[in-house]
């Protein structure tokens, strides 16, 4: 009796709801990393899969090449004709070539893709594991003596810290032809003078710390795409809003983590 | 020999079990009848494993479930084949691949008897030719089909079946009900059978036990279903007349 009355005078006080929050929270963070300590533990099973893991290799790589040219193409001719705008008449137009680059290969392209990655890959993860999780597919799994870490999880994540640093350097090559066709088209820089202005400027170790990103973006975003989906309740309404979640939740992981990288590494 | 002692269950606040006690005998068919949404599909999850009881026991030959690491739990599934309600197919495999899939893990057989192993189980739930079709393209009944047979391939010595007949036509019911006994007389399988369809559950059963409010009201056999005088109890006897 006494309990159930402390209990409820406890829900009334204004620090409950953030009381509660918080221990959803950790609880939320300790599966996620739990999940993720036993898929490193049975890495080792992870060849017994390897079918999985090209399946999946194809579903977030090539399905995605058509997206990542679209997108890059355009990256590279905006980046192009911005730079020039913004540049004083008396700076040469080499320039133009330099800040492409850059901009491209350091941020631009990594972080761009990621976002759009995390909506078509993630999305698609999380909807997949999902209804699998709500139709009891994953029991079914179990039932069957499998590991569904093993066999739904871990291909995906080492399918998207695979795939994401090619796509990414794909990526950086078609943006950065989109922004020599940007700069010769709409601002008039000679194809000759962009590429003498990114050769003075390449150096390895942008186009490497875009390649770093690369891997934890695949990471983040195939992690905790398939926890989110791994996880649902609530059938198919509980699917459409855990897929919701896993594009929010994503891009902010990115976009701190793209932050944080930089503050590290650069 | 399958042994629940005092399970409680929670989700929430919503308690699902509550003291559950119950016997499967080797080699008998139990079949469990109760009200929709009483926490049946639950109970059968919580026998290998797939979900936790808040308290209470749960022996499989004579080990403990609930305690089981994880390597155990594996073994322990080997030796169960589960009728999913919904069929569970996965829906990215096809047909044949679902029934394969355990098979090519967890048995020694070699390719050419993996696709002939196949043909088997599908042949006893009278399917032919839908190896290379997609779940999404069957009809629920054939869905259903498909699941017995990956649930069976792997020659369980145990079988749970979760409403194995639900949504069938008369005849096909009839055949998972022949087929059911047969694996029982055959191959000496020892079931739970939930259901909802009485009269599949006279043909089926050695044993019944009636689901209500979160524990076994009656456990018996039919002649001891019908000498009672549980009005809860009678209402499944009642609706067997009718038919
Ligand atoms: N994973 C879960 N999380 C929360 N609640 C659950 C979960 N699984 C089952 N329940 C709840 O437990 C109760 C029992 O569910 P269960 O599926 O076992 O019923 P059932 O007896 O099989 O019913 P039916 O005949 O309709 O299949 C339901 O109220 C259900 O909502
Ligand atoms: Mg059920």
């Amino acid at each position: 009796m006494s309990k159930s009355y402390s209990g409820k005078s406890f829900s009334f006080h204004p620090f409950s709801k953030i009381g509660k929050t918080t221990t959803r929270f950790f609880e939320f963070l300790g599966k996620y990393l739990s999940i993720t300590w036993w898929m490193i533990r049975n890495l080792r099973n992870a060849k017994e899969y390897s079918r999985n893991i090209t399946q999946q290799m194809v579903m977030i790589g090539n399905n995605s090449i058509p997206i990542v040219i679209f997108v890059s193409t355009f990256v590279g001719m905006v980046t192009a004709v911005q730079s020039s705008y913004q540049l004083y008449d008396w700076i040469p137009r080499t320039v133009v070539g330099a800040l492409v680059t850059k901009s491209v290969l350091l941020e631009l392209t990594p972080l761009l893709i990621a976002l759009v990655l995390a909506g078509k890959v993630g999305a698609t993860i999380t909807a997949e594991l999902g209804s699998m999780r709500v139709t009891e597919q994953i029991d079914a799994l179990e039932a069957l003596a499998f590991d569904p870490i093993s066999f739904l999880i871990t291909p995906r994540v080492l399918a998207g810290i695979f795939m994401f640093p090619i796509l990414i350097i794909f990526g950086d090559l078609v943006a950065i032809l989109g922004g020599m066709f940007g700069a010769s088209a709409v601002a008039g820089i000679p194809v000759e003078a962009f590429i003498s202005g990114m050769k003075s400027s390449f150096e390895t170790w942008d186009a490497v710390f875009g390649i770093i990103k690369a891997v934890v973006f695949g990471y983040i975003i195939t992690s905790i795409s398939c926890y989110l989906g791994f996880i649902v309740e609530g059938g198919s309404e509980g699917v459409a809003r855990a897929t919701m979640n896993t594009v929010v939740l994503t891009c902010l992981t990115v976009v701190v983590m793209d932050f944080i990288l930089a503050s590290v590494l650069l | 020999m399958i042994i629940l002692r005092n399970i409680f269950k929670s989700f929430g606040e919503k308690h699902v079990h509550q003291g559950v006690n119950l016997e499967v005998r080797d080699r008998e068919t139990l079949v469990i009848l109760g009200k929709s949404g009483g926490g049946k599909s639950v109970l059968l999850k919580m026998i290998i494993g797939l979900l936790q009881p808040d308290s209470g026991s749960i022996t499989v030959d004579g080990f403990e479930v609930t305690t089981m690491k994880y390597r155990e739990l594996q073994k322990l599934r080997l030796k169960f084949g589960f009728l999913f309600q919904g069929a569970a197919l996965f829906d990215s495999m096809t047909v044949g691949e679902n029934i394969e899939l355990a098979l090519r893990r967890h048995s020694e057989y070699k390719e050419s008897d993996i696709s002939e192993r196949v043909q088997y189980a599908l042949e006893l739930v009278k399917l032919h030719n839908v190896e290379h079709l997609m779940p999404s393209s069957i009809s629920g009944g054939m869905k259903k089909r498909v699941g017995l047979a990956r649930a069976i391939a792997l020659t369980p010595k145990y079988m749970l079946y979760d409403e194995p007949t639900t949504g069938l036509d008369v005849e096909t019911a009839d055949g998972i009900n022949l087929l059911m006994n047969e694996l029982k007389t055959t191959l000496g399988v020892t079931s739970i059978v939930v259901t909802h369809d009485i009269h599949s559950a006279f043909v089926i059963g050695d044993r019944f036990a009636i689901f209500e409010n979160g524990r076994f009201i009656l456990t018996g056999t039919k002649e001891e279903l019908r000498s009672s005088a549980d009005p809860e109890v009678r209402k499944y006897i009642e609706s067997e007349i009718q038919i």
